[in-house]
């Protein structure tokens, strides 16, 4: 008789695949892991910053997480933000320092910082130290922490901030620098290696906690610099232990460290835990009215920072950071265009029913922005300061509808405006309109000007190599404008590059025309209206190599003279000159949304600074 | 064929220095430097980064100098206008030194990236093999093994409704581009089912070290990459079973009454081995290389999306030492995979 | 050549390959998206007349996205969208414009000139009742689920419009701003919005219908020279052996020791920038793309032509022609080559699929077709709108593109099994 033998062999493979599916789940995750501590995820929109060393970092991404970890001499308040700006004064306020600074001008035109350090701020605890125990601060930190900036080691990436500022850096930073060879020196000798103790006139120590810093002129930048990330306080041993490591190895003053090098994981994220050796510091306990009714002084006088440990999550999609949001992985996020009006209602800009029932909170961040499509004011065709070229720009400009962008692409959320200086600065014309414009849309005036350009209906012009970014945004936008301009006959030849091609394309004067934006470092309108300063073209960020001579000159007062209304006329006089040469369509700055939910507390977000993690807390029924 | 191996490696010393000439050659037709300059940047911050990029030296040996853009380096003797440099201190020269040592970064001697200027090139090529290997080696076993089983039912039961069924599936997961499956994946497959479930079975991103988090992370794309990737070779293996139905041992089995699945599963699976085994070798570079466009859609931080970060940040020493690295191992695998395919079958006869 | 291609009609293989009827019927579906692609690319030639033009399909069809299928949009959404018409239709009678720029597919204002003053009159009149009732509406806060506004007391205000009516009329306003279609314009105009819109308002269907083109255009240049650079160059390596078979060796190991990627990544940087970069000209645009596909994909042909020739070299046929005394190349053209044309066209239509699959993948990553629409980038395009629940875009390219490669694929397998039946793999 047949035996009908089972198959041993499908048998055994069988239950060995059913038995790896088992194991498979059961190794997956389930239980959280609670650990009492009050911890948050917050999202960083971008693949992390590259370098967490002061002296390297350049764009807001860095920004964000070296201001958890060092800290500037001055910071901007949380609470208690006024409508206007003038100076730094009205919005600062002491961090490493006890007292605002005091300024003085002498006779001879130079100006003195007086500047009190604080008695009680540490370095974190590191292995650089001797013990491993954080050392206090002291006035020669500060002095060696802006050297560095003139340390040609770091390729004075951020020299910027203090170029033909601080009296004697200047001379010192070339005592240091490779010398080009030249005409009369065709071998120059090697420069001598950087000494840090080599002295600065302008740094003068009077003792270990108070110092001044002399100025060559009154230079009313300097007053933001002190508050930039980049002039933070780094410790010398720290520099001289982890030497060009230091971007993964921070050793700071601030509320938070990375407590091992393993905590950050490029790309992917980073836990930064509190710092225990804080000095005292305490949650603000003033506050504008509107600011208590939002419970925003719930925390005031408790001791900063209010959360033990805060995750960084980077995100490079931005439907993966939405998801998160929703599914409650991460506690705010920064609403991306696409999906404002899942949580808004685009006509009004309130939040959907669904969203205020759940608690959620909304928060809106004007930026100082300045979005505009640039000309190469050295390009033979299009750019130049004649009748003819300022003509055909001015038609370009008029055919471009900005407000027709603004509702497709950002919900209407933006401020569409004219001129390069973003509300609410000084010299941004009175509800976004200048006498001079040249805003479009206006399709008749843009074909008379054209015909009177001597290229009717856009014949004999040809084509214009338009640059931009690559992302799907710009994508779309690119091709409205692309209609847009079909419209009076102009073509563009779109190149949508990434953003390092941008760059070089716009550095390398090869650019006709292109699409980029200027965001402000410090809310003062002279950072803008440097961007047509002459002596700043490219590589620099006079992208349009504008170069008027009176410009220039009126540059070169505003930048020492002492806000009021005597400046705001100058400025606004800049202002009206560059918006009748057109060096640029524009412009737009951004509203940025952000969302939370109801379990963060004391939220209130800025984008002109980025060290308010500290003053988050979480309540009961946040996820642990 | 010691002598068709020492051949085939002679052969592929020129092929591999003149891809490693190629692809440098190319990246070097465009300036990276602009992409790494900070916001008001000088002429002399620019000049700088170059040199310390390296870029300020000749290319070649022998180089003509542009006297806008010196050369950081003295050449040994110059004749007329043409010089010849230290071989060693031109980037193509460096680089091949580097390769020969196989030295990409240490503490010592740091051979740094440009994107993570704290990180030393080899050191995250080495970080990034691993996440890759734990998403492609199981996608190579499950689509092999799914892929076999298939291909043997299908052959095995040739003509039925199993084999009309199970080939027009496999026909979908091809016919399908594979973003659409990334895409709806990432929806459906996570925010919709971990809602439905209540607990988060697969993250839709994301990456977490550890074998613990194998399922949250990995599995998903694994799914996706076997749905995609089994439809051919299922084809391709039912072509070979049936290839092997018509053969004369079948028939001899059939006749001594042999059960059904024994023949399948013993007989036929043992003789078709040799093409499957070849066809798996031949995938096996590719378990480096990873899948570029599910890392980068998943954020894996794997050798797809280390690369693919690197191309459009212009970091040239990682896509330098990807690309010889990975073309080191295709040509090696090539090789191997031919001398395997020759004893394993004594028809072929090595060229 | 002629000849073979008879002998080809003629063979069992054609006859083998007819009585399958799935592959007649999947070749006949090839046969139409061919026919599809082919008007659609008239729109380059004559423009107007025929076809689709690169321009047509970025027109907006809408000024808000819509829903396919008919399905209707949000209320916002509607009021959204009569807003903006009102506005632009407002700001060209204020600025004295013509009407021509207003478009939305065929939609568009009836060519009255500013001097026509009835006509003027008549929009500003349609201007005014838009935004009154679009004032009427503003007092709600969502319109898409609008609250009853109440009186103090709590009781519902009897004085409140009535939400669905008050849309429909101010719709039915702003319609009338538009010249009215006749029967088979407004068809068309359905046909436009059938598939509903991406976020700019472009026409899903005329985007998906345009991809056609670049997916066949893609398709058959690369599968083409591909096929026939492979089995030249297999064709010569295997029968005049000796150098020529190692360089052929020699070259198509080098190309594949290179990860594909990085190739094609490398190419497509060097060449950006390029006079391959125009607009204009969307047939060059592809260029780069061409050539790193068919760098990669010439090895297969190459690689299975050449075992095959191996394989006829030894054949009795040719080793007659050879006695004969035929010149070598006359031999390897007249007798050789045309006995693999079997062999070609399953390799012409296996590459076909792969050059749509790659292109979609990598116009996914950014680094494909840039200009104008193809499946890849409206799939990109689409990630965003998937989270938020809207997958027409998604949907319509998957499908089209789904129904391609699926037929593609049955003719090949057909093919497969009509010429090579002991082929395996």
């Amino acid at each position: 008789m047949m035996r009908r033998p089972r198959s041993s062999t499908t048998c055994s493979l069988l239950a060995g695949a059913v038995g790896l599916l088992v194991a498979m789940l059961a190794l997956s995750p389930v239980a959280a892991q609670s650990t009492g501590e009050k911890f948050a995820r917050l999202p960083i929109r971008s693949d992390g910053p590259k370098s967490l060393d002061p002296a390297k970092g350049s764009t807001s991404y860095d920004n964000q997480v070296v201001c958890q970890i060092y800290e500037t001499l001055l910071q901007y308040k949380y609470l208690v933000r006024p409508d206007s700006v003038t100076s730094y004064e009205d919005v600062s306020e002491p961090l490493l320092l006890a007292e605002m600074p005091k300024v003085s001008d002498e006779a001879d035109g130079k100006q003195v910082w007086k500047f009190k350090l604080r008695d009680d701020v540490f370095f974190h605890d590191d292995a650089c130290f001797p013990g491993g125990k954080g050392r206090k601060l002291a006035t020669d930190d500060v002095f060696y922490s802006w050297k560095r900036l003139a340390d040609p080691k770091y390729e004075y990436e951020n020299y910027w901030l203090l170029q033909d500022t601080i009296l004697g850096l200047d001379e010192f930073k070339e005592k240091f620098a490779t010398r080009q060879p030249s005409k009369s020196e065709p071998n120059p000798p090697p420069p001598p290696p950087f000494d840090y103790a080599a002295p600065v006139e302008g740094f003068r120590k009077v003792s270990d906690t108070e110092f001044e810093v002399i100025l060559k002129k009154s230079v009313v930048r300097f007053g933001w610099v002190i508050s930039m990330f980049q002039t933070s306080i780094v410790a010398r041993e720290a520099v001289e232990k982890y030497g060009d490591t230091l971007g993964k190895h921070p050793v700071g003053t601030g509320p938070f460290i990375l407590k091992n090098e393993s905590d950050w994981k490029p790309g992917q994220n980073m836990i930064l835990h509190r710092n225990p050796n804080y000095r005292t510091e305490l949650y603000p306990s003033e506050a504008t009215p509107k600011e208590k009714e939002q419970g925003l002084l719930a925390s005031a006088g408790q001791k900063l920072p209010l959360l033990d440990r805060i995750e960084l999550t980077f995100y490079t999609p931005d439907p993966v950071m939405w998801q998160d949001f929703q599914d409650r992985k991460i506690a705010l996020v920064q609403v991306p265009a696409e999906y404002f009006e899942k949580a808004f209602v685009k006509r009004t800009k309130r939040l959907t029913k669904e969203y205020s029932d759940n608690g959620i909170q909304a928060e809106a961040v004007p930026l100082l922005d300045f979005i505009f499509r640039g000309f190469n004011m050295e390009d033979p065709i299009l750019g130049g300061y004649d009748e003819k070229r300022t003509k055909i720009r001015q038609a370009i400009s008029l055919a471009v509808d900005l407000d027709e962008h603004n509702d497709t692409f950002y919900n209407g959320i933006n401020v569409v405006y004219d001129g390069p200086i973003p509300p609410p600065l000084d010299g941004f014309p009175k509800n976004g309109k200048a006498p001079n414009s040249f805003r479009g849309p206006n399709l008749r005036k843009a074909r008379e000007l054209l015909a009177e350009a001597g290229y009717p209906e856009g014949r004999g012009l040809p084509e214009i190599e338009y640059y931009t970014s690559k992302g799907s945004n710009q994508a779309e936008q690119t091709q409205a404008e692309i209609r847009q301009l079909a419209r009076i006959g102009i073509r563009l030849n779109p190149k949508m590059v990434d953003f390092s091609e941008l760059i070089e394309a716009i550095n390398q004067k090869k650019a006709q025309m292109f699409g980029f934006a200027w965001g402000s470092d410090y809310p003062d309108p002279e950072n803008n209206l440097a961007l047509f300063y002459s002596r700043n073209k490219a590589p620099g960020a006079n992208h349009y190599n504008y170069d008027r001579p009176e410009f220039d000159k009126l540059y070169e007062q505003i930048i020492v003279m002492k806000p009021g209304p005597e400046r705001t006329r100058i400025i606004e006089q800049m202002r009206d000159m560059v918006i009748a040469d057109v060096p640029f369509v524009g412009s737009m700055a951004r509203t940025r949304f952000y969302l939370a939910h109801p379990f963060l507390k004391n939220f209130k977000p800025s984008e002109d600074f980025y060290n308010w993690f500290k003053y988050l807390d979480v309540d009961a029924s946040a996820p642990r | 064929m010691w002598s068709y191996v020492a051949r085939r490696l002679l052969y592929s010393i020129p092929v591999y220095l003149g891809i490693i000439l190629i692809m440098m050659g190319a990246l070097r037709l465009r300036d990276p430097v602009s992409a790494y300059l900070g916001k008001n940047a000088t002429a002399e911050t620019a000049l700088l980064k170059k040199a310390s990029m390296g870029l300020d030296r000749p290319f070649l040996p022998i180089g003509i100098e542009d006297p806008a853009e010196p050369f950081g380096i003295e050449p040994i003797v110059e004749v007329g206008r043409v010089g010849f440099y230290p071989p060693l201190r031109t980037q193509y020269v460096e680089f091949l030194w580097r390769i020969l040592r196989f030295d990409f970064g240490t503490a010592e001697r740091p051979y740094r990236s440009w994107q993570f200027e704290s990180d030393n090139v080899g050191a995250k090529l080495a970080d990034a093999v691993w996440p890759t290997l734990k998403i492609t080696i199981p996608a190579l076993v499950l689509t092999a093994t799914i892929a076999i089983l298939v291909g043997l039912l299908s052959a095995a039961y040739r003509g039925s409704v199993l084999d009309k069924t199970l080939m027009v599936l496999v026909v979908l997961g091809m016919s399908i581009s594979v973003v659409v499956f990334i895409v709806l994946g990432q929806v459906f497959g996570s925010s919709w089912l971990n809602g439905k479930l209540g607990f988060e079975l697969f993250a839709s991103n994301g990456y977490e070290p550890g074998i613990q988090n194998w399922v949250k992370y990995c599995a998903l794309p694994v799914i996706i990459g076997v749905v995609v990737g089994m439809g051919y070779d299922a084809r391709f293996y039912r072509a070979v079973m049936v290839e092997e139905t018509s053969r004369d041992y079948i028939t001899t089995a059939v006749a001594k009454g042999a059960p059904r699945h024994k023949i399948i599963f013993v007989h036929m699976l043992k003789n078709a081995m040799i093409p499957v085994i070849t066809r798996i070798m031949i995938t096996i570079p590719f378990l480096i290389t990873g899948s570029i466009v599910m890392e980068y859609q998943f954020r894996i931080p794997g050798m797809g999306k280390l690369l693919i970060d690197a191309i459009v940040n212009k970091d040239f020493p990682i896509i330098q030492t990807f690309t010889a690295v990975l073309a080191g191992l295709f040509i090696l695998t090539n090789i191997l995979t031919d001398v395997l395919y020759a004893l394993v079958d004594p028809r072929v006869r090595l060229a | 050549m002629i000849a073979a291609f008879k002998r080809l009609k003629a063979s069992r293989g054609v006859g083998k390959f007819c009585r399958n009827r799935l592959a007649v019927a999947a070749l006949g579906i090839i046969v139409l998206y061919a026919l599809v692609g082919g008007w659609v690319a008239l729109g380059d030639l004559l423009p107007g007349r025929a076809g689709i033009t690169y321009a047509q399909v970025e027109q907006p069809v809408w000024p808000t996205p819509i829903n396919g299928f008919g399905i209707p949009a949000t209320n916002e959404r509607r009021v959204e969208a009569a807003r903006i018409i009102t506005r632009e239709v407002k700001r060209a009678v204020n600025n004295g414009e013509g009407f021509t720029d207003i478009r939305y597919g065929l939609l568009h204002i009836l060519p009255g000139t500013a001097d026509s003053d009835t006509e003027l009159d008549r929009l500003s009149t349609l201007i005014e009742e838009s935004e009154d009732l679009y004032d009427q509406l503003s007092e709600f806060d969502d319109l898409n689920s609008p609250e009853p506004p109440t009186l103090d007391d709590g009781a519902p205000d009897p004085d409140s419009i009535d939400v669905p009516s008050t849309i429909a009329r101010l719709e039915g306003a702003v319609r009338q701003m538009f010249a009215p279609l006749s029967g088979w314009q407004s068809l068309k105009q359905s046909l436009l919005h059938s598939l509903g819109t991406d976020r700019q308002g472009r026409s899903n269907f005329l985007r998906v219908i345009f991809s056609i083109k670049v997916a066949l255009q893609v398709g058959i240049v690369v599968a083409i020279i591909s096929v026939l650079v492979g089995t030249f160059l297999g064709a010569a390596a295997a029968y005049f052996g000796g150098w020529v078979d190692h360089a052929v060796v020699w070259l198509y190991s080098t190309l594949s020791s290179m990860p594909e990627l990085i190739l094609l990544a490398v190419l497509v940087y060097a060449f950006s920038g390029s006079v391959f970069d125009k607009v204009s000209n969307p047939w060059l645009a592809l260029v780069p793309v061409y050539a790193a596909m068919c760098m990669e994909f010439w090895i297969g042909p190459c690689r299975v032509i050449r075992g095959e020739t191996l394989k006829l070299k030894e054949l009795e046929y040719v080793q007659a022609a050879t006695a004969i005394g035929f010149g070598r190349f006359y031999i390897l053209l007249k007798h050789v080559i045309p006995n693999t044309v079997h062999l070609m066209f399953i390799n012409f239509s296996l590459l076909f699929i792969a050059a749509i699959k790659f292109e979609v993948v990598l116009s996914f990553l950014g680094l494909g077709v840039k200009v104008g629409p193809s499946w890849g980038r409206m799939i990109q395009e689409s990630t965003q709108e998937v989270i938020n629940g809207i997958f027409w875009q998604i949907g319509a390219a998957t499908v089209f593109m789904f129904v391609l490669v699926l037929a593609f694929n049955i003719v090949s397998d057909a093919l497969q099994d009509a010429f090579d039946p002991k082929h395996v793999g």
